[in-house]
């Protein structure tokens, strides 16, 4: 099994690479040439995903959640299968390029650096543990989303306040779709960091007796929930909206990814597992 | 095919002889009326603000484009004329320039797709009228397919032409649900009204209007049902409204900056888009700097209007491929309407049906009768099948016009279905 293991780590990439050519190929002509068929190689794409990390479970006897290169792939997965899950929801087609590459990135990071990890620890077979990384990679795929739904928003605000009407004002969908998109995938970002957050309180002192409350993850993941939070509030009580809460959403995302990569790189934290 | 055709159009004619010539659909019945009983034997008037065609076939081999242009002289004979006001055409042109004109790449604005439901209507009064025969029909079809065709297939009539639907475009790239938004259309003249139907037409959730003169706002306002403002006040409603479009003759600024930040204050906000199809501008092109505030003018709606025209250019070789398909599969069965060929497939046909009949029922007879069957079966199709065949010949001998053989092969050759036996 490893070998095919090891096989589809290569394919993955490329499958990747291959689906974001041709969303971005219909994304520049403007065609319908490719309207089905590209949603089709993402499916696939996400099936061979699926597999992939489904292999690795039953191989190496443990989730794929075990340090930051395997939950750079199963980031990947879930960014890719929230877009998929929206783009079949909403039937809006165009934008998938610019979610497709992100995934692109976190795959890319995975394959060159995981490892076969058949000894983890203990505490990381735990079954809170499972639905803690599950519901946190499910909030971070929905923040990703969010901020790319965001950057969109900006390039075409800044496009029509100078009136430019090139590739991006032709093919994007409007300026209240990529706000709502947007605002869609942070809400369903904050809902899951707020349950990661609670199961993590629940399981944290059992897994660590002597963990401290200002771990830098903890930390991290408390900004970004609260700058969510403010955002969410402002919105429903209708004093921010448009720019303010996208580039809010954008900073949510940045801090994510600063805090993400400073506790597993950086810092020592309970987070960095190897 | 003796199809004649001429065209008096935008490339030929000054507007106001295009206006001149223009036939209402009276006028179209009368003239085909009148038409019909002379020279030709079936045919088709298109008349738009931009072309007036004729397409006829003649009853004569006689008549030519002379006679079908003395007819249309006649008909409007208080307009002077030109010879090098018209275009001619005569069998495969005439086909050709009539499928261009049905696709809308013969148009002013390239890719207009209102002339292929101008040139459906056409044939509608042809049809109405008597005036459509068995290959005006045909060639009907094959219009109304390469019409289609260039919709489904290119983007020939993607994105907005005129100044006005490139508003509608870029409203509609800021808003995603028109009809939950509502739009105030300063100016009742033509550009404010064409603006005001279009947004209508999109379906805007509220319209109001308002005009210096209240009493023009006021009948415009009856007609599409919608709200108006008093000029002296309009200014007091502006933040209610997410679309304001200005279309005003005014020397002078209407709305200031000031006016648009306060209205966007009580706005919260909220996006409002600012059309200023006037010139001179009416609105402060400063208003652009204001946030949520999206300032366009004609100078930027022109740009998208000429993208698109650009756009739809590049497209013409596609349409004119579909052109030359239809072209072809016209001819392929135009060309079929002839004695020989037709006689040959009917007796095919007709021998297919008899051998299949034959072959199903033939152990029902005993040896000896089974070669019986064979002859007197044969015998039977021959039969029935020698009066057709001698008049199929006739036809084809005759002095009749090469059309009238052709239509009445064409009724044949529907009747038994042998079109469709060869596709």
């Amino acid at each position: 099994m490893i070998p095919s293991i090891h096989t589809i780590n290569i394919l993955l990439p490329l499958f990747y690479i291959a689906t974001f050519a041709i969303y971005f190929y219909d994304f520049q002509q403007g065609g319908k040439k490719f309207e089905n068929s590209k949603r089709l190689f993402l499916f696939i794409t996400l099936i061979l995903h699926f597999l992939y990390l489904v292999l690795r479970t039953i191989e190496f006897n443990h989730p794929p959640i075990t340090n930051v290169f395997e939950i750079f792939t199963v980031l990947a997965f879930a960014i890719s299968f929230s877009y998929f899950i929206l783009e079949l929801v909403t039937d809006i087609r165009g934008t998938g390029p610019f979610i497709i590459i992100i995934s692109i990135i976190f795959q890319i990071i995975s394959s060159f650096f995981i490892q076969d990890l058949t000894e983890v620890k203990e505490v990381l077979r735990s079954n809170l543990l499972g639905i803690h990384v599950i519901s946190a990679l499910i909030g971070y795929a929905g923040i990703t989303i969010s901020a790319v739904y965001g950057v969109l928003y900006l390039i075409l605000y800044n496009e029509l306040k100078l009136n430019k009407f090139g590739l991006i004002f032709n093919r994007l969908p409007s300026l209240e779709i990529l706000e709502r998109l947007s605002s869609i995938a942070a809400i369903i970002g904050f809902v899951f960091l707020t349950f990661t957050i609670v199961i993590g309180i629940i399981w944290l002192p059992k897994a660590f007796p002597d963990i401290s409350f200002l771990d830098p993850k903890l930390i991290g993941t408390f900004a970004v929930w609260i700058l969510y939070g403010i955002g969410l509030i402002n919105k429903f009580m209708g004093k921010w909206r448009g720019k303010k809460l996208i580039i809010l959403s954008i900073l949510g995302f940045t801090l994510a990814i600063l805090s993400t990569m400073l506790t597993n790189f950086l810092a020592k934290s309970f987070h960095s597992f190897y | 095919m003796n199809l004649l055709g001429i065209s008096i159009n935008h490339r030929t004619a000054s507007v106001e002889l295009r206006e001149a010539l223009h036939l209402s659909e009276e006028e179209i019945r009368n003239f085909i009326q009148m038409t019909k009983d002379k020279a030709f034997a079936e045919g088709i008037v298109i008349s738009t603000c931009n072309r007036t065609e004729i397409y006829a076939i003649p009853k004569s081999n006689n008549t030519n484009l002379k006679d079908l242009e003395d007819l249309i002289k006649n008909y409007k004979s208080s307009f002077e004329v030109k010879e090098e006001n018209f275009q001619h055409f005569i069998s495969r042109e005439s086909i050709e320039h009539l499928f261009r004109v049905a696709c809308g790449i013969d148009s002013l604005l390239i890719g207009d797709n209102q002339i292929f439901k101008q040139v459906k209507d056409s044939f509608q009064i042809s049809e109405e009228m008597g005036f459509a025969g068995v290959l005006i029909r045909r060639v009907m079809d094959a219009a109304t397919r390469v019409g289609k065709r260039a919709i489904n297939e290119t983007a020939i009539s993607e994105g907005a032409v005129t100044v006005s639907y490139a508003a509608v475009q870029l409203v509609e790239k800021i808003f995603s649900n028109l009809q939950k938004k509502s739009a105030l259309i300063i100016g009742t003249g033509e550009t404010g009204e064409i603006a005001a139907k279009h947004l209508r037409d999109r379906g805007i959730g509220r319209l109001a209007l308002t005009n210096r003169s209240f009493d023009k706002a006021e009948k415009l306002a009856a007609e599409l049902n919608t709200a108006v403002f008093p000029f002296s006040n309009f200014k007091e409603h502006l933040y209610k409204f997410d679309i304001v479009v200005s279309a005003t003759s005014s020397e002078n600024l209407i709305l200031t900056k000031a006016d648009i930040e306060d209205a966007m204050k009580k706005r919260n906000y909220a996006s409002m888009v600012l059309m200023d199809i006037a010139v001179p501008r009416d609105i402060d092109p400063e208003s652009k700097k204001i946030d949520y505030v999206f300032y366009h003018d004609i100078d930027s709606l022109n740009i998208i209007v000429e993208q698109n025209l650009s756009k739809r250019k590049n497209e013409i070789p596609k349409v004119e491929k579909i052109i030359q398909d239809e072209l072809d599969n016209f001819f392929e069965w135009y060309n079929s309407l002839e004695a020989a060929p037709t006689i040959k497939t009917l007796r095919d046909l007709f021998e297919s049906v008899r051998a299949e009949e034959v072959e199903k029922n033939i152990n029902k007879f005993s040896e000896d009768d089974k070669e019986k069957l064979e002859i007197i079966t044969k015998r039977i199709i021959n039969k029935i099948l020698h009066h057709p065949t001698i008049e199929l010949r006739k036809m084809s001998e005759s002095d009749l016009r090469i059309e009238d053989t052709a239509a009445k092969i064409a009724i044949i050759r529907d009747l038994f279905g042998l079109n469709k036996k060869e596709d």
